[in-house]
This record gives structure tokens, sequence and C-alpha cells, in this order.
């Protein structure tokens, strides 16, 4: 029982790492990991979503009509977006202000309501938050790596710390929209590459 | 890996005039050369190191690529020297050695090898190069700032940026017979109008270019400019300025004409060169950037697949009661 | 039946247990949200501009209804006379909206100051309009009938070179600034006299 849900866990960090492997979620992956910073921002606040969703929907998965059951996704993903959003803007405004549009996307995002649909809602509870807090974990590491690369040539930081030194001009290419897409791209051949051997 | 089947053809498009790719590119590489000598002659020694360079470190990317994904060394059909030269062309003689690395990179890796080489980009890849460097070094494209240190004996403003900031009477200080023959500020190949026309010519009499392309585009930049001059030539530049300012001649002769990103069918190929010309003349007039012939280049790209689809029909084709 | 009813329930209950979540959520941190709103987007802009006040302008602030939107207006004091007051317009600039904070001395009406609060424009190009003071300290001195365009259309103000979609976005909400003022200066002149006291 315990390794089934270690192994839970662990699949979100790597053999199904979201945004790189089942290429879920793109939107926030391209559209926030200007900085690493931002990119963790979103993941913690994605990641408690999942985590909250997955375990309501798991518990309530024998009473939901299966009729209605997306609908019933919806509303409780949405009650935990508002709540993140809500609280993010109290506690921590700046971030917020950053992410802006993208914390209600988060609503929309596949990866939550993917794995409501195809995980939580047929599994006991624990083995859902296993599997949504390695899902978030993953996403977020996922985030944070793109936003440190696209961070660390676009503007030459890395979390706001200059890394390399003041005669450095920034790649601002990367920190682009179409950056985001070319960067991407070169990670997930890296991810294969690495996968392949 | 899957099984290699030796009669699979690629969807690439193909010219037959009997030549190799190696000679296609030998020739291009040809016709370009007045221009860039035109362009040495004028801005000195570090407009030769720039091209120098340029050209090694393309022809360097790609055996390294090839090097790495373990395929055969693709270097002696010439196409990365010829991406190194166009790439070289566009720049202007004052930029940094690291900036030239990293466009040669972006251009020969990012904008063709991944794609599979010659052949399989979607885009020019030389303007792939030179777009993504100059989105994000703005600097080194400002051609007022970086060339400076030069003392000109013609008017030693950047025609296209004079007229983005000054409005249309900046116009007024450029003689159009400079222009023609290269007396004004710009990138090292881009500046020679007559250079670029003889090597353009050249390459069409050949049959390694396509006059449709050339042609349209040249077309679509002057009705394009002449209509916006017509509305109110108190506010937009005349069409012959357009023509002989920035990367427009670059563009329709070089550029736009790159074989794997360009249509093949007669019509495409027209629609093809005037959107280019219409779209550069749109980003100069009403965009924010003082030339836009890279954006309009790529844009064509991305429409280029679609647009080839309008082709004759082939007989007895799609007829149900035949 | 039974199945439509179970749906119904089901539903019903879910969106009414989101609903009072949510409000609770909502009451929990209004204030919170407001003061933080005002602490990190308006306050940096304020103090730029009112720099030698002798009040809390974040305290002295009312609000006047102009057409259906709420504007809010903070009022810097000089030796405890009311002198001057900053309010916030939009201008749409090259990656959105940008907000800019103005200072407007209500005696000789005159803008003090004017100072970007929000932008989402492009690092290092749009983004000088709020880094670098150059652009911005234009518009200090100018009356209200001045024309407040950059110099290509015809007005006084220096476009930022290779930032003129930025350029043009701060001088419209600095001229969408000149009208409020003028439009609600009698209401303003009400406030403030009751500031006084």
């Amino acid at each position: 029982m315990a390794q089934s849900i270690v192994k839970e866990f662990t699949k979100g960090l790597w053999a199904e790492v979201p945004p790189f492997r089942l290429v879920l979620g793109l939107c926030p992956v391209l559209a926030v990991t200007k900085s690493v910073e931002n990119g963790i921002g979103m993941g913690i606040a994605t990641t408690f979503v999942l985590v909250c969703s997955n375990f309501l929907v798991s518990l309530l998965r024998d009473i939901i009509p299966a009729k209605v059951r997306i609908a019933c996704f919806i509303v409780i993903i949405a009650t935990f977006v508002t709540v993140v959003e809500l609280m993010m803007q109290a506690y921590t405004y700046p971030l917020f202000l950053k992410l802006g549009i993208f914390i209600p996307l988060i609503v929309v995002n596949c990866i939550v309501l993917g794995r409501a649909e195809a995980f939580a809602s047929k599994n006991p509870p624990h083995m859902a938050i296993a599997d949504g807090l390695g899902m978030g974990i993953g996403f977020t590491l996922s985030l944070g790596a793109l936003g440190a690369v696209r961070e660390c040539l676009g503007d030459g930081t890395i979390l706001g710390n200059p890394v390399f030194g003041p005669d450095f001009q920034p790649f601002t290419f990367m920190v682009e929209a179409p950056g985001a897409f070319v960067c991407l791209g070169l990670l997930l051949c890296l991810m294969n590459l690495i996968g392949k051997k | 890996m899957h099984k290699q089947n030796k009669f699979t053809v690629s969807h690439a498009p193909f010219w037959h005039d009997g030549s190799s790719i190696k000679c296609m590119n030998l020739n291009i590489m040809a016709a370009a050369l007045p221009a860039v000598l035109f362009g040495i002659f004028q801005f000195g020694m570090p407009a030769l190191g720039v091209i120098c360079l340029s050209i090694s470190t393309a022809m360097a990317w790609e055996a390294l690529f090839n090097f790495i994904s373990k395929r055969p060394i693709t270097l002696n059909d010439y196409n990365a020297g010829v991406i190194g030269m166009l790439l070289g062309m566009m720049f202007p003689a004052t930029i940094p050695w690291w900036a030239v690395i990293i466009g040669t990179f972006v251009a020969v890796v990012v904008g063709q090898q991944v794609f599979g080489g010659i052949g399989g980009n979607p885009f020019s890849p030389a303007v792939i190069g030179a777009t993504i460097l100059m989105v994000s070094w703005h600097t080194f494209f400002d051609f007022d700032a970086t060339l400076l240190s030069y003392d000109f004996n013609f008017t030693a403003l950047a025609p296209l940026a004079a007229l983005k900031h000054q409005g249309v009477s900046a116009t007024g200080l450029f003689n159009l017979s400079d222009l023609v023959i290269g007396k004004e500020v710009g990138a090292i190949g881009a500046v020679s109008g007559i250079g670029i026309i003889l090597g353009g010519i050249y390459l069409i009499l050949r049959g390694f270019i396509r006059w449709e392309i050339s042609v349209s585009y040249i077309a679509g930049i002057l009705v394009t400019a002449g209509l916006f001059n017509m509305v109110d030539p108190g506010k937009y530049a005349e069409p012959m300025f357009h023509l002989f300012t920035g990367y427009t001649l670059l563009g329709a002769f070089f550029l736009a004409t790159d074989s794997s990103s360009s249509p093949v069918h007669t019509i495409p190929m027209f629609i093809y060169g005037a959107m280019g010309g219409l779209m550069t003349i749109l980003i100069r007039n009403i965009g924010a950037y003082p030339d836009g012939t890279f954006f309009a280049i790529l844009l064509i790209n991305l429409i280029n697949p679609l647009i080839d689809n309008i082709r004759p029909k082939a007989l007895g084709k799609g007829v149900n009661n035949a | 039946m039974r199945e439509m009813i179970s749906m119904v329930v089901v539903l019903t209950v879910l969106s009414a247990f989101s609903g009072g979540m949510l409000a609770a959520v909502k009451t929990g941190t209004n204030d919170k949200i407001e003061n933080q709103v005002l602490k990190f987007q308006k306050a940096p802009a304020i103090k730029l501009i009112l720099s030698d006040v002798s009040n809390d302008p974040l305290q002295d602030r009312f609000k006047i209804m102009d057409q259906e939107e709420e504007v809010t207006f903070f009022v810097g004091k000089y030796d405890g006379t009311p002198k001057a007051i900053t309010f916030e317009t939009k201008g749409k600039g090259f990656g959105g909206d940008i907000g800019l904070m103005v200072g407007v001395n209500i005696e000789s009406d005159e803008i003090i100051g004017v100072a970007v609060t929000t932008h989402s424009e492009t690092p290092g190009l749009g983004s000088r309009a709020k880094d670098d003071p150059k652009f911005v300290s234009q518009f200090a001195g100018k009356t209200m009938d001045k024309n407040l365009g950059i110099k290509k259309s015809g007005g006084e103000i220096d476009a930022m070179s290779g930032a003129t979609i930025t350029s043009v976005g701060v001088c419209l909400a600095a001229q969408k600034a000149q009208e409020l003022y003028t439009r609600l200066k009698p209401e303003i002149e009400k406030q403030t006299a009751q500031m006084a006291n």
C-alpha cells in the first residue's frame, strides 16, 4: 500500500511530469515563466489547487453522478482557484500582479481537470493526494527550470540576482513569447535525449 | 529506428534544372559578392571580419550539429556557407563578435538543422537568425547608434529610422541616386542597391531563384507604398524611397526566395511575393519597427504551405461522373 | 427520476458549499487586499510625485463617481492645507494597459508630476517609462490646456526612442487625466475644502 502511494507520487516527478511528458497545461508554462519566481509561484498555486481538488473529488467520487461529473469538478476546481487568487492578493500581492490573469486561468488548466477525471474520480483520497502532490511538484519544478533558463539568458539574473556580471547584454528574445516556445522545445528535446539512454 | 524506405521522397519543393545544390549555393554566394564587396569597401575591415566570422561559424555550427546528431557531415553542399553569408550581409559592421556567433547558431541550428537540415526548414534560416538578434538586441540594429564612429561623405542617418522618427520630411535629406548606389547608412550587404540587383538578375537568369517571387515582391512594395503615398504624401514616403532603403532588395532577391520556404507554383509565387511587399510596407508605415522586411518574410514563409495548395487540378481529378 | 434528483441535489449542494466558502474567504481578505493594492501599486508612485507633503496621502483620500467609474483621489497637504491631488488613469500601451498616477496642483492647475504604477511593457524598452524618470519628468509643470501628445502628432512630449507605443500610451493616460481633472474640478475643490479642517 505504502509503496503504491510512493509510486503515484514519484510518477509526477519524472515519468509523467506534466508539461514535458504529458505536454499538458502549456498555457501557464509558456506565459508565466519569464522568471524563476513567477514560475515557482504559479507552480505552487497550481499544486495547492491540484491537491485540494483531487482530495475533494476523490472523497465525493461515489456521490457525484456520472452525467454531471465534469460540472461538479469544475465547480470544485473553480472554488479553490478563487480561494488561491484571493489569498495571493491578500498576502503575496507583488507576485499576484505579475501572474495576473493566469491565476484565474488555472481553472481551465488541463492538468487539474485531467487529474480529477483520470485519477481522483477512480481512486481513494490518500492516493489522490499523493498523485496531486506529485504532479503539482513536477509542474512546479518544470516551470522553475524553464523560468531559470529564460530568466538567466533573457535577463541575466536568477531570482533577481545578476549571474553574469555587468557586461552581460541580456538575450531579450528568451523572455518574449516566441522565446518561450523555442526554449520549451529545446528542453523537451533534452528530456527525450536523457530519457532515451 | 524506423525502417528506411529507399523510394520515399520528401515533400520539399523540387526544381529540376540539372545542377546540384552545391552549384546553386556557390552561385548564390557569387551573386551576393558585389553587394558584399561594396559593403566592405564602404565600412572597411570590420565588415570583412563580420562576414568571415559569420560564414565560418555558420559552417562550424552545422558540422557540430551533424556530429552530435550522428548524421553525415553536410558541409560540402555549402548551404551553411550561404546562410552565414546572407546573415553577415544583414548585420551592421560594428556588431559584436558574440552576437554574430549566436546569430549563426540560431539560424543554422534552430532555423534549419532541427527541422532536418536543408529542404526541411519552414522559414528562411538567415531571416530567423537576424530577427531573433534584432528582437533581443535592438540597439545593434539601430544603425544611427552603431555606425556613429564612421565619417561618411553622405547623410549619416539610417534612412528608415529617420523616416520613422522625424516624419516624411526627412526623406528630403537623401538623394535617390545615393541610395541606389549604396551611399547610405545600413547593414553591410543591404546598402548597395545596384550590387544586389545585379546579383539577383544573375541568379534569375541562371534559374536559381524565380523571377516571379522577386518581381511580385518589388511590385508589392511599390504598389502598397504608392497607395499610401497617394493618400497622404505628407505622412508616408515615396515608393522608390522604400525600395532602395533598409532590407527591401536583399529581401526580394535573396531572403524571400529561399528554396525550401517559398512556393513552387506560379500563382502562389505571385501571391507570396506580393504579400511580402505588402506586409513590409504595412509594418514600416503603421507598425512600431522602422523596417519590416524580416517580419514580412517570416510571415509569408508561414503562409507558404497554405498558398502553395493553389495549383492547377490534375486532369480528371475530382470529377465524379467522368 | 432518482438519477435526475440526485444530479440536481449534488450540484446544488456543491455550488452552495463553494459559494459559502468563497463568501467567507472574500470577507476575510477584503480589507487586506485593499491595503495591499494601495501599498504596492499606488503608494510608490504617490510618494514619487508628492515627495514633501506633511500628511499621508494614502490616509487622506476620497472617491468621486465619474461616468459610472469610481476615481480615487489622494490629497497632499503642505503645512496642513491641501494643495495637491493625485489620481490614476489608464492608457493603452504595447503590452496592455499602463496605469499612470498623475499629480495636480489644485491652486495653479499645473501637473506636479506623473509616475507609472502598473504596466506590462517590454523590459528594457517600454519599461523605461517606469524605471527611467527622464521621460515622465517632461510632464511636470504642464498646465491643463497644453497638448500632452508626442511631438510627432503635434504635442509637446518627446517620445522614448524605440518605445513609441509605450510613449503614446503614457501620453494618452496623461491626456485622460487632463480631461478628468477639468471635468471634476468643482467636485474636487468641494472635497478638498472639507479636508482642510
